[in-house]
C-alpha cells in the first residue's frame, strides 16, 4: 500500500507516492530523478548523496539510507536542480567539467553536492577541509586530485562573484 | 515485508506508540543503523517511530557543573559545536573521524551509544569522561553510569521501549584533558581497529595525575575501561614512562581478539602505543586549558 | 623528445589542448544514463540464486514453490536450459546442474515482475547438496590426492590433475650459464592477493528480444564485438543458429578491465528474455559485485635475478603459480602479459618464465587494469632493489645501468623503438631529491622514518595483438555544414576515448571538437574493434581516425581544388575554410568549407562525403613460444616515492608521489594527467590496502567498509611528469596510457618502506601489522610479548 509524502524536489512541491520503507533514493528515482545513484546501498560510497533542508537546516545525506517518510515536508536538493534554470552550470558543476573531475562520472553527481554543502558552509577550505568534506563519496577513477583541484577553483570563483 | 511509520511529537507519545506495538517497534533516529540492517534483513520491526521531529530532543546545553547533550544531536552537530570542543575535545576528536560528513549529518551520538557496537567511536571518549546517560521508559525516567550501560556486544542494559534522552558530562573540577585515538586502515568511512580514549585529571602542579580515565573500543566485547591501568596513573607524575607502564597494563587487561578485521597482537600493540600518546595529549590538553 | 607538452612539427589547433572530456557536462549535470537507469517496457528483474558450498554435488533443485509466486514468470535451472559453456577454456556452464564449484556458481536464475518479488522468490528455491571436499590452495591443489575441481575437461576426457592445460613459458638465453657467471644473484618469493575492480556502477544488463527474435542485449561490455560472437554462439545452443545478438552500451560506471569478458548473468538475462518473451534487467547489488565479480589475478612468485661485477643484469628467471579458481576467464592469461615485464622490464639477455594456474574452488579471476603487470613488476622490482643492494649499488643508479634504450629488440623480440624511460628514471630522481634523501638520515625522532623508492614499468603502448585482429574499423560522416560523425567501435569506459577522437579528427579536418559527434556502442551501427583492452584505444582509434579523416579531407581537398583552380595536393583546411598554401589570406584563394560541400552535394550528380578504414595496426602475433613484436610501441614509466613510517605502529604514509610516463605525446593531458592521477590512487591502494579477503573460498569482504578503497581523505599527493618521445607510430605520437599508471606502484612503495626502515614486505597489501611485525623482528623487539 503506498502512501504520500510531500515535499519539494529541487525547488517544487511534490506528492510521492512510496512504500512505507522505501529509501529517498528508491523514491527519487521512481521519478526519473537519476542523478542519484545506488552504488552501495548501505551508506558507504556517497553515490547516492542530496542536500536536505528542514527545521535541522541543510545538509548532504545518504538518500539510500534516508526513509522517504522522514523526507515529508522537507526540501531536497538533486544534481539535476543544481544548474540555474537558464542553461547554466553552477560554477562546481563547470570547475568539473574545466579541471578533468570527471571520468565514468557515476560518482560525479555525489561528489558535486558533497562539494557544494562543503562551500556553503565554507567559503573557502583548504585542501584538506575539501578532502574531509568529500571523503564520503567514493571515486575509483580520478584518485580524488583533480577533483580537490576543481573544488578548490570554484571555491575561486565563488568568491569572485560574490565580491 | 514493510513497516509502518509513526512521527510522534513527543517523548510521551513515543513511548504510548511503542507500548501498543508490543516489541515489534523500533526507534528510529538517524537510521543509519537501523535501516541497514532492515536491508540485510537483520532487523523486521512492524512499526518505526520517529524520533526526529520532537522539539527539543537535540538540545546541548551546559551549566556551572555539566553539559547536557540531548539525543537528537546528530554526529556533525556535535562535531562542529564549540562547546565540545572547549569542554571535552577528546569527544570532538572522535566525532571527526566517523563515517562521513553524510552519515554524521543524519546520526546521532544516542544511536551510536545504543546500538552498542564494540567499535563504537563515541564510546570510549563518553566512557573517559565518566558520562552518564538518561532513560526514559513508561515506568518513569532513570540515570546510570555509562560504564554501567552495556552488557554485550550491541546489548544493552535498556528494558524495550526505553529512549535514551541525554548524556550528562559532569565538568572536572581542575585542570583535565584528554585525547581520543582512532586507529584504521584509512582515514575516513571506517570502523576503528581499536579505539584509545585517555582523559586525565591533574593536581594543580599539572604534572601529577589525581585520576586517569581509560577507555578502550574494539578491546572486548564492549567498550571497556582499564581500572588496573588508571590505577597505576593515580597520585604518578604523568610522563611517557608511566604512560607506558599503564598502557602495558591496559593491553593485557584487555581481551583483545582475532577478527576478519585485524588481529589481536596488534589491537595490544596500539593500545600500548596510543595510551602513551594520548596520556602526552591529554596532558598538553589539560596544561594549554589550564593557561587560557 | 622533452619533458614539456607539444614536441616539433606543426602548430597543432586540438591536440594536446586540455580539452574537457566531451560528456562531461552529462554526467555533472545527471543526464548521463547508466544501466541502473535503463527501463524497457515490459520489463521484468532477474536475480541468480548462487551456491551454498564451496564444492558439492547437487541432488536436487526444487524450484517449484518460487515458480508458484504471483509474479514470478520463468525460474531456469541447468535442467531446463540448453548448456551454454563459456570461458576460454569453455569450462564453465551458465547454470550449473550437476555440481558446484565455488560459491559464485550460478545454480538457477528468476525473472519476476518486480525486483521484491524476485527477491522473495530467490529465498523460496531449495537446493540440496552433498558436500565434496574442498581445496583452496593452489599448491594443495597440485598435490597427488587432492580433490578434482574438474573431474573433466570441457570435451569429456578425464582430467588428472586441477592443473590446467596453459603451456605458460618464455626462455631465452642460457639462464643457467649465465646464473653461473653472474657476480651477484638474488632470489626471493613474493606474493600477491585477490583486489577488486570496485567500479562505482556495478554490473547490470538488459536482455530483449523483438517480435522476430532477434535479441538486443544493453550491455556494459568493454568488448562488444567479441562479446557478440560469444552471445552468438549461446544464440546457437538455444535454438536461434543465425540470429545476431544486438550489443548497444549506455554510459559505462568505470570498467578497469572487468568487462573484458562476457559474464554469465549476461547469458541468463538473454535465456530469461527469450523464455518469458519479455525484457530480462539483472542489476547487482554491491555484495553481489563483490561476491561474483570475478576479481585480479593472485600469484605467488619465485624471483630469481643476477648481474655482473658492472651492475650490469645477467639472467632473470621467474616462477608463478596462480590460483585460477573454479572456472577459467582472463586471470589465467595474466602470464601472457607478465612475459612482457620479465623479459623485456630493463635489459636483461637470458630470461625463463614459467607459470602454472591451477583449479581450486575460490573465486576466479578476470582481467583488471595492468593485467599481471602490476603482478609481475612488483617482483621484478623488488628484486631489482634486493640486487643493488647486494651489488653495492644506489638502487637508481643500478636501473639506469640497466635501462631499456630506443633501437633495441628485446629477449621476448619486442622492438622497443622510442624509450623514454632513463628521462623518467632521471625525471623522478631529481623530483624526489633522491641523492640528498639517500645521503641524509632517515629518522629524526627515532619513531617517523622517511624513505624513498621507485618502480618502473613497461606496457604495450601501440595496440596489443593478443587477438588474430587487432583492428579497429571506422566510418566518417560530413554533413553540409562540415559537421562531422566519427562512427567507431571504440568503447568509452570514463577514460576519455571520444574526446581525443573528436580532437584528432578536428585537427585533421579543419573544424573543431565541438563538431564531431561520436557514434559509439553500438554493433548494429558501428564497425568492429576488438575490444577496449591493453591501453589501446587513444592508439588504435586515433590512427584509425586520421586514416579515415585524410580519406575525407582528401575528398575535400579534390572538390575545393576545381572551386580555386588548384591542384588538390595545394590545398590546406583550417578553420572551417579550404585554402591554398601559403595563401590564405587572399580572398581568391580561400572557400569555405560548407560552401564546398553544399556545391558538392546540391548538383546534378551530387556527392555527399564519407570515408571509412579498418586500420589494423603492424604488429604481430606472439609465436608458439611467445616471442614477437606484439605491440607498435611501448610505454614505458618510473613512479617514485617518498613514504613516512611510524616505526611504533607500522603505518605507511606517502610524503610524495612522483610518476613520470613516457607517453609518446599528450593528445590530451588533462585527460591523460587523470589517468595518471587515478592509476597511482588504484596502485596505491593495491599495495598498502585493498584486499579481497576469501576464507574457504568465500568472500568476507563483500562491502566498501571491509573493503578498503582509498577516500579522498587517503591522499596519494601525485605530480605528474609527462615525458614526449614523439613516437612515429602513434596518432601525432601518442602512446597508450590507461594502464600504467597503476603498474609500479607497490614495488616502489615496498622500496621505500625499505630504505625509511630496513624491512622488505613480499605480500601485499602491505598493511601496518606487516610493517610492525618486520620492523619488531628486525630489531630483536619481542611482538606482543608483555600478555
Amino acid at each position: 500500500m503506498k502512501i504520500p509524502v510531500n515535499l519539494k524536489i529541487n525547488g517544487d512541491p511534490v506528492e510521492l507516492m512510496v512504500e512505507p520503507d522505501w529509501s529517498l533514493l528508491a523514491a527519487l528515482r521512481t521519478m526519473g530523478l537519476f542523478g542519484a545513484r545506488e552504488g552501495c546501498g548501505a551508506g558507504e560510497c556517497g553515490a547516492c548523496t542530496v542536500i536536505l533542508q528542514d527545521q535541522r537546516g541543510q545538509r548532504t545525506v545518504n538518500s539510500c539510507l534516508l526513509l522517504a517518510q522522514e523526507a515529508e515536508g522537507a526540501e531536497v536538493t538533486t544534481i539535476e536542480g543544481l544548474a540555474n534554470g537558464a542553461g547554466g552550470l553552477h560554477p562546481i558543476q563547470q570547475a568539473f567539467i574545466d579541471h578533468g573531475a570527471v571520468q565514468c562520472g557515476f560518482c560525479t553527481p555525489g561528489m558535486i553536492l558533497s562539494a557544494k554543502a562543503l562551500l556553503d558552509e565554507n567559503q573557502d577550505p583548504d585542501e584538506m577541509e575539501v578532502r574531509a568534506g568529500i571523503a564520503g563519496n567514493l571515486c575509483r577513477c580520478t584518485g580524488y586530485n583533480q577533483i580537490v583541484e576543481a573544488v578548490l577553483a570554484a571555491a575561486e570563483k565563488m568568491k569572485e562573484g560574490s565580491s | 515485508m514493510s513497516f509502518t511509520y509513526a512521527r510522534p511529537r513527543s517523548l510521551e507519545e513515543a513511548l504510548d506508540l511503542f507500548a501498543q506495538a508490543r516489541e515489534k517497534a523500533a526507534y528510529l533516529a538517524g537510521g543509519t543503523d537501523l535501516l541497514l540492517k532492515y536491508r540485510k534483513k537483520e532487523a523486521a520491526p512492524g512499526l518505526v517511530i520517529s524520533l526526529n521531529h520532537i522539539p527539543g530532543f537535540d538540545l546541548v546545553e551546559e551549566d556551572d557543573r555539566e553539559v547536557r547533550v540531548g539525543a537528537g544531536a546528530t554526529l556533525r552537530v556535535l562535531e562542529r559545536s564549540a562547546l565540545i570542543a572547549a569542554r571535552f575535545p577528546i569527544l570532538t576528536d572522535a566525532l571527526k573521524h566517523m563515517a562521513s560528513v553524510q552519515i554524521r549529518n543524519a546520526a546521532t551520538m544516542a544511536g551510536n551509544v545504543v546500538n552498542a557496537a564494540p567499535s563504537a567511536d563515541t564510546a570510549p571518549p563518553l566512557l573517559a569522561l565518566g558520562a552518564e546517560v538518561v532513560l526514559l521508559g513508561k515506568e518513569g525516567e532513570r540515570r546510570m553510569a555509562l560504564k554501567d550501560f552495556f552488557a554485550g556486544p550491541s546489548r544493552t542494559v535498556m528494558t524495550p521501549g526505553e529512549i535514551l534522552t541525554r548524556f550528562i558530562i559532569r565538568k572536572p573540577a581542575g585542570p583535565a584533558g584528554g585525547g581520543y585515538a582512532k586507529v584504521s586502515r584509512r582515514k575516513a568511512m571506517d570502523l576503528a581497529l581499536v579505539g584509545v580514549a585517555v582523559q586525565l585529571e591533574l593536581e594543580d602542579d599539572l604534572a601529577t595525575c589525581a585520576r586517569a580515565r581509560i577507555a578502550l573500543g574494539v578491546a572486548g566485547p564492549t567498550p571497556i575501561r582499564s581500572p588496573e591501568a588508571e590505577e597505576v596513573l593515580k597520585g604518578a607524575a604523568v610522563n611517557p614512562e608511566s604512560l607506558a607502564r599503564a598502557g602495558n597494563l591496559a593491553a593485557q587487561e584487555s581481551s583483545c581478539r582475532d577478527s576478519l578485521r585485524g588481529e589481536a597482537w596488534y589491537r595490544r600493540e596500539m593500545i600500548r602505543v596510543y595510551v602513551r600518546r594520548m596520556g602526552l595529549l591529554a596532558l598538553k590538553r589539560a596544561r594549554e586549558a589550564s593557561t587560557s | 623528445m622533452s619533458l614539456e607538452a607539444g614536441g616539433g612539427g606543426a602548430k597543432l589547433s586540438h591536440v594536446g589542448r586540455r580539452l574537457p572530456k566531451t560528456d562531461a557536462r552529462n554526467k555533472v549535470t545527471g543526464r548521463a544514463m547508466y544501466i541502473n537507469d535503463l527501463t524497457r517496457p515490459g520489463m521484468l528483474f532477474g536475480r541468480i540464486k548462487y551456491s551454498e558450498r564451496p564444492h558439492a554435488a547437487i541432488k536436487r533443485i526444487d524450484t517449484s514453490a518460487a515458480e508458484a509466486l504471483p509474479g514470478v514468470r520463468a525460474v531456469l535451472t541447468g535442467a531446463n536450459t540448453p548448456e551454454i559453456r563459456i570461458g576460454m577454456l569453455k569450462d564453465n556452464p551458465v547454470l550449473k546442474k550437476d555440481r558446484v564449484r565455488s560459491y559464485k556458481d550460478e545454480v538457477a536464475c528468476l525473472a519476476a515482475v518486480s525486483p521484491e518479488i524476485a527477491e522473495a522468490a530467490l529465498e523460496l528455491i531449495r537446493v540440496e547438496y552433498e558436500d565434496l571436499p574442498g581445496v583452496f590452495d593452489p599448491a594443495e591443489a597440485l598435490e597427488e590426492n587432492a580433490p578434482l575441481v574438474h573431474e573433466t575437461g570441457p570435451r569429456g576426457k578425464p582430467n588428472k590433475s586441477n592443473k590446467l592445460p596453459l603451456p605458460w613459458r618464455l626462455e631465452a638465453g642460457d639462464v643457467e650459464a649465465a646464473r653461473a657467471a653472474s657476480a651477484f644473484v638474488v632470489e626471493d618469493e613474493l606474493e600477491v592477493t585477490w583486489v577488486a575492480h570496485c567500479c562505482l556502477g556495478a554490473s547490470g544488463c538488459v536482455a530483449e528480444f523483438d517480435a522476430q527474435n532477434n535479441p538486443t542485449l544493453y550491455s556494459i561490455t568493454q568488448i562488444p564485438y567479441l562479446a557478440q560472437n560469444d552471445f552468438n554462439r549461446a544464440l546457437a545452443a538455444m535454438g536461434l543458429e543465425g540470429k545476431t545478438v544486438r550489443v548497444v552500451g549506455p554510459t559505462i560506471g568505470g570498467g578497469f578491465g572487468s568487462k573484458l569478458d562476457t559474464h554469465v548473468y549476461e547469458y541468463l538475462a538473454l535465456l530469461l528474455a527469450h523464455r518469458t518473451g519479455r525484457p530480462v534487467k539483472f542489476m547487482f547489488s554491491r555484495e553481489e559485485e563483490f561476491r561474483a565479480q570475478p576479481p585480479r589475478q593472485p600469484a605467488r612468485i619465485r624471483i630469481a635475478q643476477g648481474c655482473d661485477a658492472e651492475g650490469r643484469l645477467t639472467f632473470r628467471e621467474v616462477w608463478m603459480l596462480l590460483d585460477n579458481g573454479a572456472y577459467t576467464s582472463w586471470g589465467a592469461t595474466t602470464p601472457s602479459v607478465m612475459m612482457n615485464p620479465i623479459s623485456s622490464l630493463y635489459r636483461v639477455p637470458n630470461i625463463r618464465y614459467v607459470a602454472e594456474c591451477v583449479y581450486t574452488n575460490n573465486i576466479y579471476s578476470q582481467a583488471m587494469r595492468g593485467y599481471g603487470n602490476p603482478q609481475a613488476t612488483f617482483a621484478i622490482e623488488t628484486a631489482m632493489d634486493q640486487l643493488a643492494e647486494k651489488a653495492g649499488l644506489d638502487p637508481l643508479e643500478f636501473r639506469l645501468r640497466n635501462v631499456n634504450r630506443p633501437g633495441e629488440v628485446t629477449p621476448q623480440r619486442l622492438e622497443i623503438t622510442t624509450c623514454g624511460l632513463k628521462e623518467c628514471l632521471e625525471g623522478v630522481a631529481e623530483k624526489l631529491d633522491w641523492q640528498a634523501k639517500k645521503a641524509g638520515p632517515r629518522s629524526r625522532d627515532g619513531v617517523r622514518a622517511r624513505g624513498v623508492g621507485v618502480g618502473s614499468l613497461i606496457h604495450v603502448g601501440g595496440g596489443a595483438r593478443v587477438y588474430k585482429s587487432d583492428g579497429h574499423g571506422m566510418i566518417m560522416k560530413m554533413d553540409d555544414f562540415g559537421k562531422v560523425s566519427v562512427i567507431t567501435g571504440a568503447v568509452e569506459i570514463g577514460q576519455g576515448s571520444e574526446t581525443v577522437l573528436a580532437q584528432v579528427t578536428a585537427e585533421v579536418l579543419g573544424i573543431s571538437p565541438e563538431d564531431v559527434t561520436v557514434v559509439q556502442h553500438d554493433t548494429d551501427i558501428c564497425p568492429w574493434d576488438v575490444g577496449t583492452h591493453a591501453s589501446r584505444q587513444a592508439f588504435i582509434s586515433c590512427n584509425a581516425a586520421i586514416q579515415c579523416a585524410l580519406k575525407l579531407k582528401a575528398q575535400i581537398q579534390e572538390l575545393a581544388a576545381q572551386s580555386l583552380e588548384a591542384a588538390a595536393h595545394q590545398i590546406e583546411l583550417s578553420d572551417w575554410a579550404c585554402y591554398i598554401k601559403d595563401d590564405q589570406d587572399n580572398p581568391d584563394c580561400r572557400i569555405a568549407l560548407d560552401k564546398v560541400l553544399r556545391q558538392a552535394h546540391f548538383t546534378n550528380k551530387g556527392r555527399m562525403l564519407m570515408a571509412e578504414t579498418f586500420y589494423d595496426p603492424p604488429n604481430e602475433m606472439l609465436d608458439k613460444e611467445f616471442k614477437g613484436n606484439l605491440s607498435c610501441t611501448y610505454a614505458f614509466g618510473t613512479t617514485g616515492v617518498e613514504v613516512e613510517v611510524d616505526q611504533e605502529t607500522g603505518a605507511v604514509e606517502i610524503i610524495r608521489y612522483i610518476a613520470a610516463h613516457d607517453i609518446g605525446r599528450a593528445l590530451n593531458p588533462m585527460l591523460l594527467e587523470g589517468q595518471v592521477h587515478g592509476g597511482a590512487v588504484m596502485g596505491v591502494g593495491y599495495a598498502l590496502t585493498e584486499e579481497l579477503k576469501v576464507e574457504e573460498g568465500r568472500v568476507k569482504t563483500d562491502n566498501f567498509l571491509d573493503y578498503k578503497l582509498l577516500t579522498a581523505l587517503d591522499r596519494v599527493p601525485v605530480e605528474p611528469i609527462l615525458v614526449e618521445t614523439d613516437d612515429q607510430a602513434g596518432p601525432f605520437g601518442a602512446k597508450g596510457v590507461g594502464e600504467p599508471g597503476c603498474v609500479p606502484v607497490a614495488p616502489a612503495i615496498a622500496n621505500a618502506i625499505y630504505d625509511a626502515v630496513g624491512v622488505r614486505i613480499k605480500s601485499l597489501p602491505i598493511t601496518p601489522e606487516k610493517v610492525l611485525r618486520a620492523i619488531k623482528e628486525k630489531e630483536g623487539l619481542p611482538i606482543d610479548c608483555e600478555v
